[in-house]
């Protein structure tokens, strides 16, 4: 029996060489390049070890991604490390104690045979450990967001310039062939001029962590996220993934943003909003309008694409044209002899009809599949590795996310539009 | 019981009917192809919905000629008287 994983690895691999075989595609998703690569569904030839740093819930995610095609493209985890117990102690076991474990990075940076490492600690240690690992000479994968403040993520990002290592950010929706097929067909014209975006994540839930019982000096180490000086909240963790969305499709960046943020519900010492709203321009006076909430989840998490012609609902996977295809002439016939014989005409009443969403079903933008992006992109950092390079579009679309994310925060802190300093353009 | 003879005289009748009926739809599609100007692919693409509507005209018609019969049937019965 064929393996499912490699099923669903070649369905993904046939619908990304059709996009890859596009130039005007791989203008602006010049990271396809390496799927369109001969050497990519065979086994290569060298080993590239791998260490992982920060092994909680989405580093283990990670880990077992990588553990799933190790074999297939000749990876081995090497070393990995947390300074957490449990999350050390659950690494060791999804390794079976075959790498090597470390409770202090630095000791993992040590070691000369790891050629590339994976960073998905706390938002606040993203900073410290790419550098050092740049500057020893490794190739870095960083989770999303870059670092807590602008100027780390600058330096972060010179760093992998001046080391010309590679920097990979965790924005894995470049790599689903969701968005590559509806990025491709926005680019290609079929919404028409995109004048309009909207964004939201909303959640029901107070984002917490069990902290175990009797150790309250751990709150901070395992909640992060709902603390300022770790992390920006809503706007580092969700809001990250969506404006980076939207700086693709826009195959731009925004020249402003606006924002606001409260902390009206979980008031349980969080020091973070847990409601934000944003509003970005973009330099063709076009708006990106973004809401997170945590009380709510009716709506859950989408983008919304609108332009000219139709409209995008990327999460959904699915297109609506804005003037739906006519029925056939035939039927328009009978439709229209049926309204001739049977609709009655209204002499008053109301003269306004409200305008509500359209009840269309739309089509799919692409069709259906199980390969999940999230190893993809790891599958990509793989072979960038074995080649030496990445295409550089891949951190400085993560670069632009973080810090259109940080600046969307510092609005909302001070109740103004913010511009990008021009000491941050890259 | 009764056995009911349809007689080939009949059969070829209805079937007349059946392939007018059918001839006439097609002649509805052509003129709203080019009434609503669409595509001369649909005389192809929505020979289904002309199948399914010289259907319906067909027992349309056979309802009318039963009530026709059925009429006719009646002034017969009173001239008769």
């Amino acid at each position: 029996m064929e393996d499912i994983f490699l099923i669903n690895r070649r369905e993904f691999l046939k619908k990304i060489s059709l996009i890859a075989g596009s130039t005007a595609a791989l203008a602006s998703m010049p990271w396809l390049k390496i799927f369109d690569n001969d050497t990519f569904t065979g086994q290569a030839s060298d080993k590239v070890r791998l260490g992982f740093i920060g092994i909680g819930d989405r580093g283990s995610a990670l880990l077992q991604n990588v553990l799933a095609f190790a074999g297939l493209l000749n990876v081995e985890i090497a070393a990995i490390c947390d300074n957490y117990p449990p999350n050390y102690e659950r690494a060791v076991k999804f390794t079976n104690g075959k790498a090597k474990a470390f409770y202090n990075y630095a000791d993992l940076l040590k070691m000369k045979d790891v050629d590339g490492v994976i960073i998905a600690t706390p938002l606040h240690e993203h900073y410290r450990i790419t550098m050092d690992a740049l500057d020893a000479g490794f190739h870095v994968f960083c989770e999303k967001s870059m670092a807590r403040t602008l100027d780390d993520t600058k330096k972060m990002y010179d760093e992998h310039l001046r080391t010309k290592r590679i920097l990979q950010i965790g924005h894995q929706r470049v790599f689903s062939p969701v968005y590559l097929s509806a990025v491709q067909k926005i680019h290609g014209g079929d919404l028409g001029r995109i004048t309009h975006m909207r964004a939201y994540w909303h959640r029901h839930g107070d984002w917490r962590r069990a902290v175990p019982k009797g150790r309250p000096e751990l709150e901070k180490k395992i909640n992060w996220r709902l603390y300022n000086s770790f992390s920006a909240g809503l706007f580092t963790e969700l809001l990250s993934h969506q404006i980076q969305v939207a700086n693709w499709i826009k195959n731009s960046f925004p020249v402003s943003v606006s924002a606001n943020g409260s902390l009206i519900y979980w008031k349980d010492g969080r020091d973070v909003y847990d409601h934000i709203a944003c509003l970005y321009e973009y330099p063709d006076n076009s708006q990106f309008i973004y809401d997170s909430i945590t009380t709510n989840k009716h709506y859950g998490c989408e983008e919304q694409i609108l332009g000219t012609k139709g409209s995008m609902e990327l999460e959904l996977n699915k297109v609506y044209k804005e003037k739906p295809p006519e029925p056939p002439a035939i039927l328009q016939l009978i439709n229209d002899i049926e309204k001739e014989v049977f609709e009655t005409i209204p002499i008053g009443g109301a003269s306004w009809v409200p305008e509500t969403a359209a009840n269309t079903k739309g089509d799919y933008i692409t069709g259906n599949y199980k390969m999940d992006e999230t190893k993809l992109q790891l599958e990509a950092f793989v072979h960038y590795i074995r080649e030496g390079k990445a295409p550089e579009e891949l951190p400085v679309q993560g670069y632009y996310a973080t810090v259109w994310s940080l600046l969307a925060e510092q609005a909302a802190n001070t109740r103004q539009c913010l511009k990008l300093d021009d000491k941050y353009r890259i | 019981m009764k056995n009911l003879t349809i007689s080939g005289h009949r059969i070829k009748k209805e079937l007349k009917i059946l392939l007018i009926c059918f001839f006439a739809t097609v002649l509805l599609n052509v003129f709203a192809i080019i009434y609503y100007k669409t595509n001369w692919i649909e005389l192809i693409s929505q020979l289904h919905i002309v199948v399914l509507l010289s259907a319906i005209i067909y027992f349309l018609a056979v309802l009318i000629r039963i009530a026709a019969w059925f009429i006719a049937g009646m002034f017969k019965l009173r001239k008769n008287k």
